[in-house]
């Protein structure tokens, strides 16, 4: 009930008020016009605004007071039981209120300054802020300016009270000044205030909260200006400092050092410009370039040795030099001195003098540190075990000559020549003691000796099983014997074959370059059977496989240099019309009509059924000595003076295949075996190198070349070691002929 | 007790040496002694052991020093101390190791030195007389005491084998054969009383030279092998009456030496067997009708004579000098062109299967023997100039070296038994008197 009877006060309340407050304001806004002249206008205009506002606010405050009736409702609902809490709290804002309220009443009264104003306190109780409760019991209630009590006004009893509530209209707006004890009567602006409060308005209800906004400067130009203050003039005037800055910028521009910043898209653009034109160097080499890598990979100079003891002014005395080193110092060349100056002794670093070198020495460090590159070698990460060719081992190539055997003694000159038998049971020697030896391999005894008295240069056991013949060459002739070992009727046959020769076929138109002659008599029994003598000396003989014909070498005879002799008929050709240098050996191909003449230094192949050159061979070397065909014609080896062995292919090039050097002296012989995958070389250092030469029938296969062995024993004679080697021909031993006047054979 | 005795003595001449557990035994009863396992430190060498069993021996049987013994693990002579030994065989020395001892054998004697004009090519003995063929183109024949007896002469090249066909018969006549390079042989007669030697048959055929000759145990039959790679079978009964045409050659020597006046009659092979690639180098029968040949082409090649027909081929690896059959252990020894000899069993018919190879020569070997009467030695005769008396169980180590020769060793016999005939290239026959221990133990006894 008292709320509502409240508001309804309240609404006519502020009806009123308006009314002062708008006096007071048009009051206001005189003042306001008055101060500010220039902004009249706005004034003016806030004033008209005012004035609707406020109309409309009373509106606005009517549905906002309706909207509070509810909250007040709500609030006394929730706080009935704190009625009195409230109306204390009220209570005391009303005392101040009314302070305020009673120093305004005094304001129109009481000149400004009769009283301390500056403490808001009520100054006639003088006890302060203290709970008044204290003075309950006393008949004053404090004490004023001058000390006197204050006595507490009479109280009217509860039925007074009950009678002013019943009857003084100002009974609602009558509070308590606790200090004083007396009732006051809240003035309508006081109550109006407390409402403000509680609504949690600002206090004064001319302060406007939600004021319209009104713009000092607006974005619309004015056509007049805020002031009249005349412009400064820099503002007319270009600044230097900008100039500077500005100058500055061009200037960075001008020398590339400042871009224009990239905006957001030019970005973009460049970096798709970027991606299309990007590639990607398919054929770059990882390595990088010199340059770079000379940076990242910089090898520091060397640094300069520390100074020594010998360097020191006053250095210990054994660096002093004495005088033989001093003299020796000074006899040595530059380049050999250990020290480069003479060390000496001064009682004090001040008395050092200046270095005279110095110079000197910086230079020629200079020019160490420009003039030698300074570069980290790369090396190569090669095993060197992984450039050797992988070869079989030796053990694998079994069979081939390891060890020595037996010694064929009996010789008493060096023996030049050897050659076994097509069967293997005999050996045949010739040796520069003048004789012919034929040895029974397996026990190493000598059958036969046949004396010549001359030096064998050559001798050959013929290849034709069904002849038992031996060539042999001494000084200018070549001589065949029947040695008369093996098959006796071999033997016979043989000499059948000889003696049944007719002498009247041999005459022929044709002058013979030689001279065939027959023996008889006691040469005939001993087993000479044929002579065929030469012009000059003849060194070598060689049958042809078939053991009908032969060749002999006349190294001296010029154009008639190489002879072949048919055995059957006893002719002799000159096969070649000019001399095409000295030559040193020949051989028959085993298969095919071919004649290998080796020269100095070229091996030529004649083709004896067309009687042409066929191919002609270098050898590489300086000077050969001895060549040997294999059994199966397509492979040639050379050996030469100058300790090489050269395997040639005769379906390959004219250049060597390979070529061995394992001797360390000159080779003598080389020889194949006519059985096994075996060669061999006879040097002058006194081994044989028996070495593995496999030819695959598949022509598109290599040979394969493997040294296996190394077999010694000879012991050199005036420089000259092995002279012959053989291999036996149906085991894979081999025979050697040596200047120790020995023949040995290895197994 | 005694035992017990005997092995703390063992045990104290190494005290802290480590310790094998043997056990003796024998098949030679006379030195039989218990079957007790001892322990010996495990470095005891064969003289030790010899010593103990002697003692031990003695103790039973009261006497010193009976005899030196060798001794057999699992069938090889112990030749290295014992551990060294059990380590190379791989045996463990923690179980009972069993040794078999035998008499030691005795040493051969040097006993006479035959001289020759030239090389001894061959040689063989039989019973008092020794044949030997020379480089000279003669033979020889001596009697075992090294007396000779007479130097015959009748091949025109070197001789490269003789054999005794029969001169144990009661008859005082002696055949023999002799094959030569002059692709002959040559069947003799001798007279023994009268001391006169005939040449009964020329037996050829052969186109190379005769390497070696070889007859059967009936006496009947022989078979020569040749360079020419053929195994012939000849008869080797000397029969006068066989009609064939007298060689001129021959003959005409024969009138030259003026005294021979019986007629040498030509012969020819029974059968003539080829298959050998290259020369046959050793001959020899191993049954009444099985044959059986060594080669330079690599091979041994059994033949049998009834069907005439190659029975089975061993493959080497080299070139065969020379090979023994015994008939005691049926197996074959043969010689090669390398410092080994080679042990094969020809009843093994799948490929060469070498039983074992006897190594200690440094040259090739020449020439190999059995024993007659010991079916586990042989001889054999290298290019080293040593003979060497073998133990078949002994691989590494021979019995005995013989040297004496100052060349080459060309061939060595033992058809006698208590001989051993070598002949060398320094023109000696030499004969070493052997007694095996079991001989000698019966001399002993």
């Amino acid at each position: 009930m008292a709320t509502k009877r409240k508001s309804d006060i309240g609404n006519g309340n502020h009806v009123a008020d308006e009314v002062d407050l708008f006096v007071e304001r048009a009051v206001q806004g005189e003042d306001k016009s008055e101060d500010d002249t220039t902004d009249s206008e706005e004034s003016v205009y806030s004033g008209l605004e005012e004035e609707e506002d406020t109309s409309d606010s009373g509106e606005d405050q009517d549905s906002a007071e309706s909207d509070d009736f509810k909250d007040d409702d709500d609030n006394l609902n929730e706080n009935e039981m704190k009625d009195e809490l409230s109306k204390k709290e009220l209570d005391v804002q009303n005392n101040n209120r009314s302070n305020s309220d009673l120093s305004q009443t005094t304001q129109a009264t009481v000149p400004e300054y009769e009283y301390d104003s500056s403490d808001e306190e009520d100054i006639r109780n003088t006890v302060g802020n203290i709970p008044m409760e204290w003075y309950k019991n006393y008949t004053h209630i404090g004490y004023d300016i001058d000390g006197k009590k204050l006595v507490k006004p009479e109280k009217a009893d509860e039925l007074d009270e009950f009678l002013n509530k019943m009857d003084d209209p100002n009974y609602w707006r009558t509070v308590t000044n606790k200090l004083t004890g007396q009732s006051v009567i809240l003035s309508k602006e006081d109550v109006e205030l407390i409402q403000r409060l509680q609504e949690k308005k600002h206090p004064s209800a001319q302060n406007e909260m939600y004021a319209p906004w009104v713009e000092v400067f607006v974005n619309e130009t004015m056509i007049h200006p805020l002031s009249n203050r005349p412009e400064h003039k820099r503002s007319f005037m270009p600044s230097k400092w900008e100039k500077l800055k500005v100058g500055q910028m061009v200037y960075a521009l001008k020398m590339g050092w400042m871009k224009p910043t990239k905006t957001q898209e030019d970005k973009e653009a460049d970096e798709e410009k970027e991606e299309e034109n990007k590639f990607y160097m398919l054929w770059k080499e990882d390595e990088e370039s010199e340059i770079s890598k000379r940076i990242r990979q910089n090898i520091p100079a060397p640094k300069i040795p520390l100074p020594g003891h010998e360097e020191s002014y006053n250095p210990p005395p054994e660096y002093l030099f004495t005088e033989e080193e001093k003299k020796k110092w000074e006899e040595q060349d530059e380049e050999e001195r250990r020290l480069n100056f003479i060390p000496q002794k001064f009682n004090s670093l001040r008395e050092v003098p200046a270095y005279p070198r110095f110079i000197n020495e910086r230079f020629n460090r200079c020019l160490d540190l420009y003039l030698c590159p300074r570069q980290s070698k790369m090396k190569m990460n090669v095993n060197p075990e992984d450039l050797i060719p992988k070869l079989p081992k030796p053990k694998d190539l079994q069979p081939f000559p390891t060890q020595q055997a037996l010694v064929y003694r009996g010789h008493k000159g060096m023996v030049r020549c050897l050659s076994a038998d097509k069967s293997g049971q005999w050996l045949a020697s010739g040796s520069d003691d003048g004789t012919v030896k034929i040895w029974e391999v397996v026990t190493g005894r000598c059958m036969k000796t046949f004396k010549i008295d001359d030096v064998i240069k050559g001798l050959e056991w013929n290849p034709n099983p069904s002849l038992s013949l031996v060539a042999l060459t001494v000084e200018h002739s070549v001589i065949l014997i029947n040695p008369g070992v093996g098959d006796k009727l071999l033997v016979s046959s043989t000499d059948d074959m000889i003696s049944s020769f007719d002498t009247s076929e041999t005459q022929t138109g044709k002058i013979s370059p030689v001279e065939w002659s027959v023996y008889d008599g006691k040469k005939y029994d001993e087993g000479f059977r044929i002579k065929i003598t030469h012009e000059k000396e003849v060194t070598q003989v060689t049958w042809h496989v078939k053991g009908d014909y032969f060749a002999t070498v006349v190294p001296k005879g010029d154009s008639r240099s190489v002879i072949i002799h048919q055995l059957s008929k006893r002719r002799s050709q000159n096969p070649f019309s000019k001399s095409k240098g000295l030559v040193q050996c020949v051989r028959f191909h085993p298969v095919r009509p071919f004649l290998f003449v080796a020269s100095q230094r070229y091996v030529r192949v004649y083709n004896l059924l067309k009687q042409e050159l066929s191919k002609k061979l270098m050898t590489n070397c300086q000077w050969v000595s001895s060549i040997a065909v294999h059994p199966r014609g397509d492979n040639l080896i050379i050996g030469s003076y100058d300790c090489r062995l050269s395997w040639f292919d005769m379906d390959l090039s004219t250049k060597p295949y390979q070529t061995l050097r394992h001797h360390k002296k000159a080779l003598r012989q080389v020889c194949y075996h006519p059985h096994y995958p075996l060669f061999a070389s006879a040097s002058d250092d006194c081994t044989v190198i028996v070495c593995h030469g496999m030819v695959y029938n598949d022509l598109l296969q290599n040979p394969q070349i493997v040294p296996v062995k190394i077999l010694r024993g000879h012991t050199p004679e005036n420089g000259v070691g092995i002279l012959d080697c053989v291999f036996h021909p149906t085991q894979p031993w081999i025979f050697s002929a040596g200047a120790d006047s020995t023949i040995r054979l290895y197994t | 007790m005694k035992i017990l005795n005997q092995t703390v003595k063992m045990e104290a001449l190494a005290l802290s040496a480590p310790h094998v557990q043997v056990k003796f035994y024998t098949k030679q009863p006379q030195y039989a002694i218990p079957d007790t396992p001892f322990s010996v430190p495990s470095s005891v060498t064969t003289k030790e052991l010899s010593s103990l069993i002697n003692s031990l021996v003695a103790g039973e049987s009261g006497d010193g020093n009976i005899a030196d013994f060798d001794f057999l693990i699992s069938g090889e002579f112990l030749r290295l101390p014992l551990d060294q030994h059990l380590a190379q065989k791989e045996i463990s020395s923690e179980d009972v190791v069993e040794l078999e001892y035998i008499v030691h054998h005795p040493a051969p004697r040097p006993e006479h030195s035959m001289d020759h004009d030239d090389w001894v090519s061959s040689v063989q003995g039989s019973d008092k007389y020794i044949l030997s063929g020379c480089y000279d183109n003669t033979l020889h024949i001596w009697k075992t005491d090294g007396g000779p007896i007479m130097t015959i002469p009748g091949h025109t090249q070197p001789v490269k084998c003789v054999a005794w066909v029969d001169s144990q018969s009661e008859e005082p006549v002696s055949t023999f054969l002799s094959g030569s390079h002059d692709q002959t042989i040559l069947l003799w007669e001798w007279n023994r009383e009268k001391n006169e030697i005939d040449c009964r048959h020329c037996c050829r055929g052969h186109a190379g030279s005769v390497d070696c000759v070889a007859v059967d145990s009936s006496r009947q039959r022989f078979c020569s092998g040749s360079w020419d790679k053929m195994l012939k079978l000849w008869s080797a009964v000397v029969n006068m009456e066989e009609e064939i045409e007298e060689e001129v050659e021959v003959s005409q020597k024969k009138k030259r030496k003026g005294d021979k006046t019986k007629k040498v009659q030509t012969r020819v092979p029974l059968l003539t067997l080829s298959g050998h690639s290259e020369g046959v180098s050793a001959v020899t029968w191993t049954d009444g009708n099985e044959v059986c040949t060594a080669s330079w082409d690599h091979t041994i090649r059994l033949w049998d004579l009834e069907q005439a027909t190659q029975k089975s081929l061993l493959q080497g690896s080299k070139v065969f000098l020379d090979l023994a059959y015994s008939s005691l252990n049926r197996l074959l020894i043969t010689a090669s062109a390398d410092r080994h000899l080679r042990l094969w069993d020809p009843r093994v018919k799948d490929g060469a299967i070498v039983k074992c190879t006897y190594t200690s020569h440094t040259a090739w070997v020449s020439s190999v023997a059995w024993s007659p009467a010991n079916e586990n030695q042989f001889i054999s005769g290298s290019y080293d100039n040593l003979m060497k008396l073998w133990d078949r169980r002994s691989p590494k180590a021979p019995l005995y070296n013989m040297g004496g020769h100052e060349d080459r060793i060309l061939t060595v016999d033992w058809s006698i038994p208590s001989l051993l005939l070598s002949g060398a290239a320094d023109n000696q026959l030499k004969v070493y008197g052997y007694l095996d221990a079991q001989q000698q133990l019966m001399e002993n006894i």
